[in-house]
């Protein structure tokens, strides 16, 4: 395993150099030039080559690239152009808040979509399946997300007061269990539908086996042929698509941040894009695509606890 | 015998006064401390780029320095039209040598707040921090946001930065001769021609002084660090959630002593803050609350003491002229202001279609200019949040003229007559073509935005009605502004804001030798140069003001821009918020607050309490 561990590093190299291209290469002919935003409203000519002299971007690519890659090496990504704000500060004191309420998203979503999946599954063609199945569909556009945040804000926050209606505190408990109970529960209440929908169809694909026909034909109970065995063959693809969803949590939730108020990443993210300020997008975009390759690989050793058949070579 | 007037704090206060009485001291003022139970808390609705007086531009961080920091002049809290009042400075500055020199004398016995950076010393405020500060925004090191202030202004100071990117690095310590601490109160500036709005640059946030020392020690991150000497000081700064402001406690106190305008909230402003003490409040809380939903809903839950900036959700909280009769019950009022700014569409005159001076080209833009209904845009777009301007120089600013009418009024017949007799012809699918045959196509650059795309469709749906096929090509707001920059976009829409009240701030966006600086259309007529030239050597007088109109009219007649809006900023207050008045120009009236912590406390804070 170690020999399999070591080379799966070993790629990653190659990967990183790729997505290292790719983004330096996107950001420098696609994504504006940010001298023109960071001289004012009033600024000539001299002014904005003056900023580019200093920002480094009129120097020849490859000086560009090189001082990119120097900078991941380092793991210094400098300050942010637009505020002077450290990018190692910006990244270390705004990931906590996202986190804290996007784990939990991923916890409960994950869970229940799985329960969920298992019992339309165990039901299917059911009244009770399809209805869920519309349900989920309907929920999976990204414009309801919008509604429920907004109705939800207004009607659970506002008009019940079960929830704040939006903020973040100073501490880790009183931020986990009081401002954010309501971006997660909205937050499940959207993700769960997709989550539900694929997980049925894996779910349901295990379902028409042999082996679960064997499983039936030797007396064994529905409980633990959806629980022990359904559910064993069909985790490979749920970890699969949960190892996928993990390093998105470190670019945050945009919506969610923005209407509860969440000092998080994702803000952050949208904010760099806009300003064009590459020393933040290239610090997360670097961290996102080695979270990337990381999960890959834990889900390959993950395949391998839950699948004693699965030979890592 | 006269004591200035110093913040007595705390315990010393009684004991103070008791020897006042007992000695006679009759004109001794005795200001009262601020009260620290006092808590403003409001929200704004984007994040701020630190507080570095050079570096940023960003409305919150200009709010945040104006609270902190203190420039030589400011703005009379309650004069409308605006008017300059010393801050700083012990009074409006000399001007000699016909409008070339300035001389500003500093009140003795300002200190700023208390830092780290002071060893537990007092620091006080010196002529010298000004000289320091305003080289700064020459400074390449700094890529100053506010260079256009000081650019090419003062004798020598271009000089002395232009030595400093020879040898690589500025040199503080070098003497320049238009900018010179004359003694320790005194500062001196000499201008190479005579700007008569000069004087307002003195008022601006981006000129309060920072300290040497703290640049020094903080570098790059003294955005974060900023030391003041006004009433308030950067307590926390927890970037991307919540700015924490807390009460100087050097700073000198002074009475709030203003006379209410003829608006007529004033009155009871002025009845609930006469004679007291700014400031009166301890401490502000500014909040980071980006969308208007969430920040309605914070307020009306109590957890905010007033709220702005709310027009896009009007329909929640806005009953013809005045509130929800459940808000009224409340005791909640409102309060509405015009921000002294003005949106327009400009067009390129640079551009082989929209661009040139000929009468066809004349006709296309102002044929154009009339298709558009800016009254529809105020009322559906913009809420009804929005007053139509007429000319380039917005109400509230020096230039304004309330009869003035824009020969462009939207008359889409009008229009399609203009093009007709200048040659522009339909064909058969109904788009007109150019006089020489020529495919007539307008591409309006645009912003991805869900507000964006309706303007799009009114522009679309206006030119379609006179012929005009409009192409939207979107971008990002750094693109087009890039774009904009180089003359490069046909048609754009923009906003100002002013700068300070003068309608020269508007009107040079339109002089020919600021374009690729700030004149995005390109428009180089020489009647309107001329005009605009000979305005500078006068000041603010009816002649100079005849000359903002003919340039405005001129505007008008070339079709150079679409005038647009100026916002109406409605806001929310709660019982027990007193003093709260918007300035046109002013950004912080955290200072000249008070809060009346009696009805504050009776507020029916609804479910949570932040």
């Amino acid at each position: 395993m170690s020999s399999f561990i070591l080379r799966r590093l070993w790629q990653m190299i190659p990967t990183m150099l790729g997505v290292v291209l790719l983004v330096f290469f996107l950001f420098s002919f696609v994504g504006g030039d940010p001298a023109y935003l960071l001289a004012g409203k009033i600024s000539n000519k001299e002014q904005i080559e003056n900023i580019r002299t200093q920002l480094g971007i009129n120097q020849p690519y490859y000086v560009q690239l090189w001082i990119f890659i120097k900078q991941i090496l380092t793991g210094d990504f400098g300050v942010s152009w637009a505020t002077n704000e450290p990018v190692s500060h910006i990244i270390a004191t705004r990931i906590g808040p996202s986190l804290t309420v996007l784990i939990p998203i991923m916890i409960i979503e994950a869970v229940l979509a799985v329960l969920v999946a298992l019992g339309v599954a165990y039901v299917r063609g059911s009244l009770t399946d399809r209805a869920i199945m519309v349900i989920c569909t309907v929920a999976m556009s990204v414009s309801l997300l919008v509604y429920i945040i907004i109705v939800g804000q207004y009607v659970l926050a506002y008009q019940f007061g079960w929830f704040p209606v939006q903020g973040w505190g100073e501490s880790f408990s009183e931020n986990l269990f009081h401002y954010s109970l309501l971006p997660i529960l909205l937050g499940v209440a959207v993700g769960i539908a997709p989550n539900t929908r694929l997980y049925r169809t894996f779910i349901l694909d295990e379902i028409n086996q042999d082996y679960v026909r064997t499983a039936r034909a030797k007396g064994l109970s529905e409980h633990k042929v959806m629980l022990k065995h359904v559910l064993r063959n069909a985790l490979i693809p749920i970890i699969t698509n949960l190892m996928i969803y993990l390093p998105s949590l470190l670019i945050g939730h945009f919506l969610i941040e923005r209407f509860f108020s969440i000092p998080g990443i994702g803000r952050e993210v949208i904010l760099a894009v806009e300003r064009s300020d590459f020393p933040v997008i290239k610090a997360i975009t670097v961290y996102v695509a080695a979270a990337t390759m990381l999960s890959n690989l834990a889900a390959d050793l993950l395949y391998k606890a839950v699948d004693p058949r699965v030979q890592l070579k | 015998m006269a004591v200035s007037p110093m913040y007595l704090r705390r315990a010393g206060i009684s004991g103070i006064t008791a020897l006042a009485a007992i000695f006679g001291f009759a004109s001794f003022e005795v200001l009262a401390a601020p009260d620290m139970n006092k808590v403003v808390r409001m929200a704004i609705d984007a994040q701020d780029a630190g507080f570095d007086p050079v570096l940023s531009s960003n409305l919150y961080s200009g709010t945040v320095l104006e609270a902190v920091g203190e420039s030589l002049l400011t703005y009379d809290y309650m004069a409308r039209p605006s008017k300059l009042v010393p801050q700083v400075a012990e009074a409006m500055p000399t001007v000699e040598d016909e409008g070339l020199t300035y001389t500003f004398k500093i009140r003795k016995g300002v200190y700023f707040a208390p830092d780290a950076v002071f060893n537990g010393k007092k620091r006080e405020l010196v002529a010298e921090d000004f000289v320091y500060s305003y080289k700064r925004f020459l400074d390449p090191v700094w890529r100053s946001q506010w260079k256009f202030l000081f650019d090419g202004k003062i004798v020598g100071l271009n000089e002395w930065a232009a030595q400093g990117e020879k040898s690589g690095r500025v040199d503080y310590a070098a003497r320049i001769e238009g900018l010179q601490a004359v003694d320790k109160y005194t500062l001196r500036i000499k201008l190479k021609k005579p700007d008569y709005n000069f004087m307002y640059v003195f008022a601006m946030p981006a000129t309060v002084p920072v300290v040497r020392e703290a640049v020094e020690k903080y570098g790059t991150d003294i955005g974060a660090h900023i030391i003041g000497t006004n009433a308030y000081m950067l307590k926390q700064y927890d970037r991307g959630r919540r700015i924490l402001l807390e009460a100087n406690p050097y700073y000198r106190g002074t009475p709030w002593n203003f006379s209410a305008s003829d608006e007529p909230e004033d009155a009871a402003i002025v009845a609930s803050m006469k004679g007291k003490t700014i400031p009166q409040v301890g401490r502000v809380e500014i909040n980071i609350i980006e969308e208007e939903q969430s920040k309605f809903l914070a307020f009306a839950n109590g957890q905010l003491d007033y709220v702005y900036r709310i027009g896009n959700i009007a329909e929640s909280w806005r009953e013809g002229k005045g509130l929800k009769p459940d808000l009224v019950a409340r005791g909640i009022t409102r309060l509405d202001s015009i921000d002294a700014e003005t949106t327009f569409y400009f067009l390129n005159f640079r551009d082989p279609i929209t661009g040139g001076y000929t009468k066809e080209k004349v006709a296309l833009r102002r044929a154009m200019l009339m298709a558009y209904n800016m009254e529809v845009e105020a009322a559906t777009v913009r809420r009804s949040q929005a007053i139509v301007n007429q000319m380039a120089i917005p109400r509230g600013v020096i230039g304004y003229k309330a009869n003035f009418r824009s020969v462009n009024q939207f008359n889409p017949e009008a229009a399609n007559k203009l093009l007709d007799k200048f040659g522009y012809k339909r064909g058969a699918d109904g788009w007109r073509t150019q006089p020489d045959g020529g495919a007539l196509e307008i591409t309006l650059n645009s912003e991805p935005t869900q507000v964006s795309g309706e303007y799009d469709k009114l522009w679309s749906k206006s030119l379609e009605k006179i012929g005009i096929h409009l192409i939207v090509k979107k971008g990002t707001f750094a693109e087009n502004q890039k774009a904009a920059h180089q003359c490069q976009l046909q048609m754009w829409g923009s906003a100002w804001a002013a700068d300070y009240p003068d309608g020269e701030n508007f009107l040079m966006l339109a002089y020919g030798p600021n374009s690729m600086q700030s004149n995005n259309g390109c428009y180089d007529s020489p009647i309107y140069n001329k005009l605009y030239e000979a305005a500078l050597k006068l000041p603010d007088s009816p002649k100079r003001n005849k000359l903002y109109e003919l340039m405005v009219r001129q505007m008008d007649y070339d079709g150079v821009w679409k005038f647009g809006v100026s916002r109406i900023r409605s806001s929310l207050l709660h019982p027990g918020v007193l003093g709260y008045k918007k300035h046109p120009v002013l950004l912080a009236e955290w200072k000249y607050m008070d809060v009346d912590l009696a009805k504050r406390n009776a507020i029916a804070v609804k479910k949570d309490k932040p």
